[in-house]
């Protein structure tokens, strides 16, 4: 098939600036490129041109910073060359402009956060979009949630597939490598003797990070060898402090325990917090769509403390490869799950094994390839057998396995009944080296620049 | 890299520069836009600098009279914004706020360093209006006449969509969260002198933002916003008594960087509630007074009331001044910090009869 991906107004692929949804690109996109012509076409950079053909995949690059002056160049781009199939990314806004100029091509549409909600889209442009697409791909059930709690005809087009992880470049704490490591940053760091506790992401409100400083004043009395490290592109020595950094600089400075802030950290050198780290928490008080810090935890061998926010707990097995914190912005129920293991070595040692094969057997890029692979199959399908937009039906002629029940729905939204919904298990199909999938290695590198 | 290539970041985060500092490479920059105008400069003069943002102002001698340049902290998109606004007032609603003064190519705009820069006439005379209720009766009529002509702008194309229109509720949130990270600092510093003060006042302001929440979420807000952007308008969201000014011709608006769609009333909600916090305490004659001078201009349904009632209610002087103690809380909490609490709390206890009596007495525009 002739293939057209559109990612967003705001960043560049491939991700030299960074970016979990060019990262997801660049990793699966042009591996799809031995079976399909896949064009890219992105915002434009001062360090990449506006055409390139690399890896067989072509590249357009076009005015982006608004979504507006975007939009115009995708619109101006496709007046001129059609496509089979049109994979969108993330902007449920970019759908109807696409349709107007390519009205013969089947549309996909990827969400990685949720950009359905009404503050992000007219009610009414959101309904023709989604009557445009084919499908609909989430990074998590919750996504997909969302967006049929507010468009419940959506529900059939819906689709999880969950990111993944280099498995290579993270890797377990209890590795010959990951010990290596580790000494050399404990020794570096002055941890030594210590219990390290994870948090990687932005000092900001919705990451929870006052939560986590919060509880370590009753968890240092218990566990006096306890040090927090917060990776974070912003530390307390920034000139610019923020209100909120202000504030949980106060909370360090009355813990008795030491707290250790990064500042940024090289893209490179991300993996290696975690191998120094016992711990991975989680604190996000804002409804997440699933931050890949899970992934990389699990791939580091690290039990993981999360909240009930958003698609986070999806990929947790309650005290297999974690813990989830149902209140998310009370601190006494992370010095629970915290405190116990923390007393408890082994504990944690075999939930990290756990969330290491987790992850080597589910969110592997192998298998997300795959995945995408299969839908566009299913689009190739539709459009040989001149099977309409509207039809779920799959290449045997079955009606599709709908992810998302409706009672599964009910499930999700009730306040009483809050299971989260099991990540469907899939066997990698087949083994290939990362070598294979083009900037895997350096540009996933590179996205963790603005990820922390 | 010659300097003209560089980028305008904040010069003086840790504020040890002079005021007026201006950076040379910014200078230079200064001298290339002004080749791009049809006028010559005699004299320049810095006015102010927004050194830890990266903004500044300077009143320049020309040719062709006295003008403004300004440099924009914020990023360019948004500022088109804000130009848009100020061209669209001018021009179509012949507000008295300065016209921009375009560039040889007929541009509104140079955009160098990074940055947006433009020029716009300096108003003379321009004085500041007595601090005194007929003063703040005609800074309420001049906001109102500025909301009023502001409806139906539509941002050029290359702008960004500045709304707060729908960002209340979060507001409001914002301010609820903050009040217990003071609760929780203070009682980290408990031994501190004016953590006591702190904690003895902190759960009746928390009580106070949450009940504003409460009573936001309650009231009309959504079907109102629900009215969209272009048909509320601007909100000036930086007004009082140094941007608006008398002038030829009467009140002018100046200083429109900040402009952004939302409900008209949070302009008139700070300039009450700043000038409630000078006078000490609230005073029904000048709030009705501000009120009748607003309606005037730009008339407040029994809705919008409500939403500006329950503005009023938000504890906002509290949470302005105690903020700060979130920084060095061990310098900030044996500050005069203590003071500024108990004046608030004096100030706060004559709010709310003022605002049961408006609640009872303003109807349809006026006071029964």
């Amino acid at each position: 098939m002739k293939v057209l991906i559109v990612c967003t107004e705001k960043l560049p692929v491939p991700p030299v600036k960074g970016g979990a949804i060019q990262t997801f690109i660049a990793g699966a996109i042009p591996n799809l490129s031995k079976n399909h012509s896949i064009t890219i076409i992105g915002r434009n950079d001062d360090t990449l041109p506006d055409k390139e053909i690399k890896g067989g995949v072509h590249y357009v690059r076009v005015p982006g910073g608004l979504l507006e002056t975007y939009r115009e160049g995708v619109v101006d781009y496709l007046k001129n060359n059609t496509f089979d199939l049109i994979h969108i990314f993330n902007r449920p806004r970019l759908v109807l402009p696409i349709r107007e100029v390519a009205p013969n091509s089947r549309l996909i549409l990827s969400m990685h956060n949720d950009m359905f909600k009404r503050e992000k889209i007219d009610t009414e442009e959101a309904q023709k979009a989604i009557d445009q697409l084919d499908k609909i791909i989430t990074i998590s059930n919750y996504i997909g949630n969302e967006i049929v709690k507010l468009y419940p005809d959506a529900q059939p087009k819906i689709q999880t597939i969950y990111s993944g992880v280099d498995l290579e470049r993270f890797v377990p704490t209890y590795s010959v490598k990951g010990q290596r490591i580790r000494a050399s940053m404990r020794q570096k760091h002055k941890l030594e003797s210590k219990k390290v506790i994870l948090f990687a992401g932005r000092l900001s409100v919705n990451k929870g990070a006052d939560i986590l400083l919060r509880s370590m004043l009753d968890l240092a009395k218990k566990h006096p060898n306890a040090a927090l490290v917060l990776m974070g592109s912003k530390g307390f020595s920034d000139n610019r402090m923020t209100d909120y950094i202000a504030y949980i600089k106060a909370i360090a400075e009355r813990l008795p325990i030491p707290v250790i802030t990064t500042g940024f950290v090289h893209p490179d050198e991300i993996q290696d917090w975690f191998a120094t780290a016992d711990i991975f928490v989680c604190p996000s008080q804002w409804e997440e769509p699933l931050a890949r810090v899970h992934y990389e935890a699990m791939a580091a061998g690290l039990p993981i403390v999360t909240t009930a926010r958003g698609g986070n707990p999806e990929i947790i097995e309650i005290g297999k490869n974690g813990f989830i914190v149902e209140q998310a912005d009370d601190p006494r129920e992370f010095v629970a799950h915290l405190s116990k293991l923390l007393s408890s070595p082994s504990l944690c040692r075999e939930m990290g094994q756990y969330g290491r094969s987790f992850v080597e057997k589910n969110h592997n890029w192998n298998r997300v390839i795959d995945d995408i692979s299969q839908v566009w199959s299913g689009i190739d399908y539709k459009i040989k057998n001149n099977v309409d937009i509207s039809s779920t039906s799959n290449m045997n002629g079955e009606k599709e396995e709908q992810l998302l029940t409706k009672k599964a729905v009910a499930e999700k939204i009730s306040p009483i009944e809050k299971k989260p919904i099991r990540p469907k298990q899939k066997q990698p199909i087949k083994r290939i080296t990362t070598a294979s999938i083009p900037w895997i290695n350096k540009e996933i590198l590179a996205n963790k620049a603005s990820n922390y | 890299m010659t300097s003209l290539e560089q980028l305008i970041t904040p010069w003086d985060l840790d504020e040890t520069l002079a005021d007026l500092y201006v950076p040379p490479f910014i200078e230079e920059m200064a001298q290339q836009v002004i080749k791009q105008y049809n006028f010559n400069v005699s004299s320049m003069e810095v006015i102010t600098t927004k050194a830890d943002k990266g903004g500044l102002i300077w009143k320049i001698n020309t040719s062709i009279g006295p003008k403004s340049l300004k440099i924009l902290h914020r990023k360019p998109s948004r500022s088109l914004f804000s130009i848009g606004a100020q061209e669209y007032l001018v021009n179509e609603k012949k507000a008295r706020i300065p016209p921009i003064v375009k560039t040889k190519s007929g541009s509104n705009i140079v955009e160098m360093g990074g940055k947006i820069w433009f020029v716009a006439d300096w108003i003379e005379p321009l004085y500041q209006v007595s601090a005194d209720i007929e003063g703040a009766k005609l800074l309420s009529n001049a906001i109102g006449e500025f909301h009023q002509l502001s409806k139906g702008y539509v941002p050029p194309k290359g702008a960004e969509n500045a709304s707060r229109l729908l960002r209340w509720p979060n507001a409001y949130k914002k301010v609820v969260r903050k009040i217990s990270w003071f609760k929780n600092v203070a009682n980290l510093y408990s031994e501190m002198l004016t953590s006591k003060t702190i904690l003895s006042t902190v759960d009746m302001f928390e009580e106070q933002a949450k009940k504003a929440l409460t009573m936001l979420e309650q009231s009309s807000y959504q079907q109102l916003v629900a009215k969209g952007n272009k048909e509320w308008g601007l909100v000036h969201q930086d007004y009082g008594w140094s941007n608006g000014q008398m002038g030829p011709g009467g009140m002018w608006i100046i200083d429109l960087d900040g402009v952004a769609y939302d409900l008209p009333i949070r302009d008139l909600r700070k300039l009450i509630s700043g000038s409630m916090d000078d006078l000490g305490r609230w005073d029904i004659d000048w709030i009705v007074g501000m009120l009748e001078a607003y309606n005037e201009a730009n008339p407040i349904t029994d809705e919008l009331f409500e939403i500006l009632l329950i503005d009023f209610s938000l504890p906002n002087l509290y949470y302005k001044n105690v903020k700060d103690m979130l920084f060095e809380p061990t310098i900030a909490l044996n500050s005069d910090l203590d003071a500024i609490v108990q004046r608030i709390v004096e100030i706060d206890k004559t709010k709310w009869p003022i605002l049961e009596q408006l609640r009872k007495e303003w109807r349809g525009g006026k006071r029964k």
